[in-house]
């Protein structure tokens, strides 16, 4: 996990993933018609941010 | 607008993902060379990613929504007519010599072509220019965070500037370009919802040119005289003075962006990069120039009741740098609402990274261990580049405050870049591909441009600014008096240098070799594919920006 971090692509997917889950967490409580743009942001975070995190050899 | 807890923490995380990047890359810093030069090691996809990240800083990002909502689509020749085939000439033509020539920055390849002087007067213009942008970048951040979000000015400036100096200082340019990464990501995909929905509000494109008028929405039809367009300009100022100099100018000479490229991994990498960049770049307009069409279209009587309004100033004018602001603020919710502000804090964060690690290098390279300590470790030349780093970044602060203080100093600024860019792109095209430009050429060209470029400003007024000799053109806006100046000092510079050149002796061939263009080897590609050959990618780049234009006609 640790050795992954050096891998720029698995870095930023993490983030995304991150911010994706905190959106839909956000869009769970706080469940509202306002609150959509966090549920469909959110998903469209969380595959890109999956994607990025399983990308290999992008060093290269 | 009142941020959460949910959009403090995105934030936090941000803070805290730009300097973990910091300190993950500072294990691999060992030399000036890592530090300074990311040691050529960068792969290409990043480096492609950094290049357009180093010129997405805030001003631009802000500018150009800004520009959108007062010029309409005529703000995407800056890409469109600019950009694009600028960065592709970069790409096919320039990154040889600047690669090849083993320069590590842009003013190293000007002593290496022309002489010490020449260099020195490149890195000093460059150095100030640097440390005033990033100031400048500061400066508006504050403001911004100042304005929109009632965070004290002072705490502001020293937190961005806190969190920058920490992961540049640990990782230098490797870090500064990994950070920029994440930050393209960011600012598209945090911009993007909000294209999306607003656009979706606002009728669509075909509600938006029937709400405007038609020089809104048309790229070239109203451009054959000055007066018919928003802008003031006619085609041919548009084409010489924006296409060919600034654009030029900035995107193959400044090494703010050159740098990017510069690190890659080999030549045909380098000259991939601008190419490479050029795709996403082409589609930028969609993420910085429609939101400001989208925000005039919504204050058309027909929309109003929509709801959305741009701020104004004092005078009671439309305030068009809070335009983006006001957009996330008026349809981003708790949550995406703190992406957005992330959004914004990262291009400026971008943008003061990116000119803080191009004032390093030329400050440790082209002024320091050029002119005052030669022939010391390389151990030396680290420590130097990285009290560089907090330097740059403490100067970038005081100048935040004399921005402060003076409310036109981004003008001025951007007048300085006009005087200093525009000019540069004659020296640096004549250096590369006219074996006969003297070193005395170069220099005497380069102050001349410059000195053109100050009568030509003193000589147009636009807006209220210029004509400080005698107001004897005038010009409908500041942009346009903006392309003029630069298209006049490129001319002056290019007519001197070429003069001066006729009338000294050049450097024999042998000093030129992998310099010039009729004297060095074409670099060749190390593959069949079409789609990683730079001629090819550049030829479809071209059609495609051209289709582009015809469409958007």
């Amino acid at each position: 996990m640790l050795d992954k971090l050096n891998k720029l692509s698995f870095v930023i997917g993490l983030f995304f993933l991150i911010v994706a889950i905190i959106l839909l967490a956000n869009y769970l409580i706080n469940n509202s018609n306002h609150q959509q743009v966090n549920l469909y942001v959110g998903i469209v975070f969380l595959v890109f941010g999956a994607i990025m995190m399983s990308l290999k050899n992008t060093e290269n | 607008m009142k941020l959460h807890f949910t959009d403090y923490l995105i934030i936090a995380l941000y803070f805290l993902f730009v300097i973990g990047v910091g300190f993950i890359i500072k294990k691999r810093i060992k030399s000036s060379n890592d530090f300074l030069n990311s040691n050529r090691s960068i792969p290409l996809w990043i480096t492609s990613l950094a290049f357009i990240s180093a010129n997405l800083g805030a001003q631009e990002v802000l500018g150009m929504v800004a520009s959108g909502a007062k010029y309409g689509i005529m703000t995407v020749h800056f890409y469109w007519v600019g950009a694009i085939f600028a960065m592709v000439f970069l790409g096919v033509f320039m990154m040889p010599f600047y690669y090849g020539s083993k320069a590590r920055s842009v003013p190293e390849y000007l002593s290496l072509r022309f002489d010490e002087k020449t260099r020195a007067l490149n890195a000093i213009t460059f150095a100030v220019m640097t440390v005033f942008s990033s100031g400048i970048s500061l400066y508006a951040l504050a403001k911004l965070l100042e304005v929109v979000l009632h965070w004290n000015f002072d705490l502001s400036i020293v937190i961005a500037a806190g969190i920058v100096m920490v992961y540049t200082f640990l990782g230098g340019l490797t870090s500064a370009v990994y950070n920029e990464v994440l930050q393209f990501f960011l600012i598209v995909l945090g911009l993007s919802p909000l294209v999306i929905i607003a656009l979706h509000d606002a009728g669509g494109w075909s509600t938006i040119k029937t709400q405007l008028q038609p020089q809104m929405t048309h790229a070239w039809k109203y451009m054959a005289t000055a007066n018919e367009n928003p802008m003031g300009i006619n085609f041919i100022s548009l084409i010489f003075g924006l296409g060919f100099v600034m654009s030029f100018g900035y995107f193959c000479t400044d090494f703010l962006v050159v740098q990017r490229a510069m690190i890659a991994k080999n030549i045909n990498a380098a000259q991939r990069t601008p190419i490479i960049a050029a795709i996403p770049k082409m589609f930028m307009p969609i993420i910085v120039v429609l939101p400001g069409i989208i925000a005039i279209t919504l204050m058309q009587p027909a929309l109003l009741s929509k709801g959305f309004s741009i701020p104004t100033n004092e005078a009671g004018e439309l305030d068009y740098t809070m335009t983006l602001p006001s957009l996330i603020a008026h349809y981003y919710p708790t949550g995406i609402l703190g992406v957005g502000i992330t959004a914004l804090l990262a291009s400026f964060m971008s943008g003061m990274a990116g000119n803080v690690t191009a004032f390093n290098s030329v400050f440790t390279y082209d002024i320091y261990q050029a002119h005052f300590v030669k022939n010391k470790s390389d151990k030396h030349y680290l420590q130097v580049g990285k009290m560089a780093t907090v330097f740059g970044i403490l100067f970038s602060i005081v100048t935040a405050y004399i921005a402060k203080s003076y409310n036109n100093i981004n003008d001025f600024l951007q007048l300085v870049f006009s005087f200093v860019n525009g000019p540069l792109f004659a020296t640096f095209l004549l250096g590369m591909f006219w074996k006969r430009t003297t070193s005395n050429g170069a220099f005497w060209g380069l102050l001349a441009g410059t000195l053109t470029a100050a009568i030509t400003h003193g000589l147009t007024i636009a807006e209220g600014k210029g004509g400080w000799i005698a107001p004897v053109f005038e010009i409908k806006s500041g942009m346009g008096q903006a392309f003029i100046v630069a298209g006049f000092s490129w001319i002056g510079n290019f007519v001197t240098t070429i003069l001066v050149s006729l009338a000294t002796t050049p450097k024999p061939e042998h000093e030129l070799k992998g310099l010039v263009y009729s004297l060095t080897d074409k670099p060749k590609f190390e593959t069949n594919k079409w789609y990683l050959k730079v001629i090819p990618l550049s030829i479809l780049l071209i059609i495609v920006t051209i289709v582009l234009n015809i469409i958007f006609f």
